[in-house]
């Protein structure tokens, strides 16, 4: 539904996986879901082809292939195109995580995933890709209202005050909405040319802009951390019990 | 042995020679009869550094000089003089008891020095077979120790039941000593025998180790191709130090060592295929099953209708158990390996007991689950990953041990420069021994056994990663049916407060 108001009718997806299983389930779900076309690649040969000829509107790359490593075609398709990529991987070692990220991967998800978190992680790369394209300013999550423009935010249609710092946070996470942004991402932005920069900042930070805009700031449902990796600004309330 | 000494006694006669010059130069300016002083110099100085020979020869010329160039008549060995006699005869008792005490204790110092090697030798060799993971580097370590402490080639032979795979070492070892080594490793046979290698001439020694008489493996030692004179002697002198090898040996209990070091190999061996296929292998079908239920789930014709929605759901649930399952073993032979290294950071306590709630969602829906957090957290230095994956694993066990519908409480609070986790479930409770016994791997409850599912690995994985962040674990509980209380207590980050200040600008 989302990519249908926001972009064309439906994104081709390209779908590199050597598991013919996993090819099947996750073609089945993403044209049952509606608004996607599948290509299906078995190797990163396959991959890489089809991702310079056919331009796919998102790639789902698994990172096992056996010709060549996943983390060498996120490199090769990055350093020509900006598509997004969302990386499939057993390895659930935060380390490698942060690493795929920083090699710009837009997200993850670890297998074994039920097809509504690939699909809602898909979602939020379109968002964020389509969204640079066409500049919507004002990004909207549960009672949350963010103006990136006039950089005012509403909760619950009331105007909130906060602190320079608080709300390049919360900047940063809303063009990001639903993807997750590594630490360093975040002390890079939000701490840009002070020498010294800490995670003890970013965690002290958190803590105070979910005291602001969590109505439960012991349970937060809209800023969402990524334990070791970073943190995600949930772009819809239900999409928490997909974790 | 003159072979052997004739540089010393020539050198203890030169220093008689040297003795003789000086007190000569010194005869031109002063009358006063220094001979007897002087010449235990020489004397002493060959038995400290030459030893008993040396100093006798020293002490004889050393007399005979005396009498020679400064006992009346001079220039000849003729003593006219009954009180020179005696001078010379105490001089010559004087020397040679002397001599001999220096030459002791030179003796016991050489003794003590090597005693010192010996001791280094077997320092570093008990540091390598702490160290040593196979019963190849069990061998290796041997036979290092070994030709060390000879100082000329050995080998270290063990059974061919106990040999993974044979060391690289004994290949330089012939045929025919390989040979009489294997004949020597039957029981019964003489524990020492002397082997000549026809071929390059060679002699060796070769004697059995064994503790509680079971042979643990021979020690060849090469004597080299030298006359048979030589040869004996060195044996004599290899038999002794080799006794005492053997001994040291059987004292380390090198059949327990290389048992364990076997052990050890079939963990790695186990652990690397778990660690690297397998769990893929395992965890690719998984995957697939687990998102073709889903998709399934999604199906409008599934979801409308009743009987297939729970059998999907079961499918998915179970897929997830097994997958939990995996991820279990996963962590179970990283710490038997070992093999944790914490990443700590600094970390929000509520993050990491959030997560482990959610992550157990499944495994906790049947409970009711009430996490609290005390207003006044401080930040918590842990590796997350690792406390979140422990209070999954008490979370789950509370789940277990507990009945449906009943209550789990989660109180996180601050302490002293820490912050503790409890969790409290109403359930089975613990009795004293079942407490003394957790901490172990595969511990689980008598009671539980035939109810409960599991493999009892997680109290171990959740006690061990908490040590790892230098942590603490407590359990307690009112007894049997009056629940559990599991505490965690987390070191508190240290924040420099300066800095955060600038949080608020």
């Amino acid at each position: 539904m989302w990519v249908q108001t926001m972009s064309k009718p439906t994104n081709l997806v390209l779908l590199i996986d050597d598991e013919p299983k996993i090819r099947r389930f996750i073609r089945a779900g993403f044209e049952l879901h509606g608004g996607f076309t599948v290509q299906e690649a078995e190797d990163a040969a396959a991959g890489l082809h089809a991702a310079t000829f056919n331009t796919p509107d998102l790639i789902i790359l698994d990172l096992a292939l056996p010709d060549r490593r996943g983390t060498e075609v996120l490199d090769l398709v990055r350093s020509w195109s900006n598509v997004p990529i969302i990386v499939l991987s057993v390895e659930a070692n935060e380390e490698e995580k942060v690493r795929l990220l920083e090699a710009g991967a837009d997200d993850y998800v670890v297998k074994p995933f039920g097809i509504a978190e690939l699909i809602a992680r898909s979602h939020a790369a379109l968002r964020r890709y389509f969204k640079s394209e066409k500049e919507n300013p004002v990004v909207v999550t549960g009672p949350l209202s963010i103006d990136l423009v006039n950089r005012t935010v509403l909760l619950n249609n009331n105007q909130i005050k906060l602190t320079r710092k608080q709300y390049r946070l919360l900047h940063v996470l809303a063009t990001h909405l639903g993807l997750v942004v590594t630490h360093d991402q975040l002390l890079d932005d939000i701490w840009s040319g002070s020498v010294r920069k800490n995670i003890q900042y970013l965690r002290i930070l958190v803590r105070d802009l979910r005291q602001i805009i969590e109505p439960d700031p012991n349970h937060p449902r809209l800023l969402i951390t990524e334990s070791g990796v970073g943190y995600r600004l949930q772009s819809r309330l239900e999409d928490i019990t997909l974790a | 042995m003159i072979l052997d000494g004739g540089l010393p006694l020539l050198m203890s006669l030169a220093l008689v020679g040297a003795a003789t010059l000086g007190l000569l130069l010194i005869g031109r300016f002063f009358p006063a009869n220094l001979a007897p002083i002087v010449y235990l110099i020489p004397v002493m100085v060959a038995a400290s550094w030459w030893g008993t020979w040396p100093a006798i020869v020293a002490a004889i010329a050393s007399a005979a000089s005396a009498d020679f160039f400064f006992f009346p008549p001079y220039y000849s060995f003729r003593l006219d003089d009954p009180q020179a006699a005696i001078d010379l005869s105490l001089f010559l008792l004087v020397a040679l008891v002397s001599g001999d005490l220096a030459s002791r204790v030179r003796r016991e110092k050489e003794a003590l020095r090597r005693r010192e090697d010996e001791l280094r030798y077997l320092y570093g060799f008990s540091r390598r077979l702490a160290a040593c993971h196979t019963v190849t580097d069990l061998v290796e370590a041997i036979q290092d120790y070994l030709t060390e402490t000879f100082g000329r080639h050995a080998a270290f032979f063990i059974p061919a039941s106990t040999a993974a795979s044979r060391p690289a070492a004994s290949d330089t070892v012939p045929a025919i000593i390989r040979n009489s080594v294997a004949a020597m490793m039957k029981p019964g046979e003489a524990p020492s025998r002397i082997v000549r290698d026809e071929e390059k001439n060679n002699t060796w020694l070769l004697r059995t180790v064994t503790s509680a008489d079971t042979p643990r493996g021979v020690i060849a030692v090469d004597l080299g191709n030298e006359p048979c004179a030589t040869i004996n002697r060195r044996r004599r002198g290899l038999e002794a130090i080799l006794g005492e090898a053997s001994q040291t040996l059987q004292r380390l209990d090198i059949g327990g060592a290389m048992e364990e070091a076997s052990h050890r190999l079939k963990d790695q061996l186990l652990r690397d295929a778990f660690h690297g296929n397998l769990s893929h292998e395992l965890r690719s079908p998984l995957a697939a099953i687990r998102g073709s239920a889903s998709v399934l789930e999604s199906m409008p014709s599934v979801r409308s209708e009743n009987q297939a929605l729970p059998l999907v759901s079961t499918i998915t649930d179970e897929a997830e158990r097994l997958d939990s399952f995996i991820g279990n073993l996963l962590h179970a032979t990283r710490v038997s390996a070992s093999d944790i290294r914490p990443h700590l950071s600094c970390a929000d306590p509520r993050d990491v007991v959030n997560a482990a709630v959610r992550r157990r969602s499944r495994q906790l829906a049947a409970h009711q689950v009430d996490v609290r957090f005390d207003d006044d957290l401080p930040m918590i230095d842990v590796d997350s990953a690792l406390v979140e994956e422990a209070c999954g694993q008490l979370l789950e066990n509370a789940a277990k041990y507990s009945p449906p519908g009943s209550t789990i409480s989660v109180t996180v609070r601050p302490g002293t420069e820490c912050v503790t986790v409890s969790i409290a479930d109403q359930g089975a409770g613990i009795t004293m021994e079942e407490r003394a016994q957790l901490g172990r791997r595969s511990f689980r409850g008598e009671r539980h056994r035939e109810v409960v599912a599991g493999a009892g690995l997680g109290f171990w994985i959740a006690s061990t990663f908490i040590k790892v962040n230098n942590g603490s674990i407590d359990i307690e509980s009112g007894g049997i049916g009056r629940g559990t209380t599991v505490s965690i207590i987390l070191p508190e980050a240290v924040i420099d407060e300066d800095d955060v200040g600038s949080n608020d600008e």
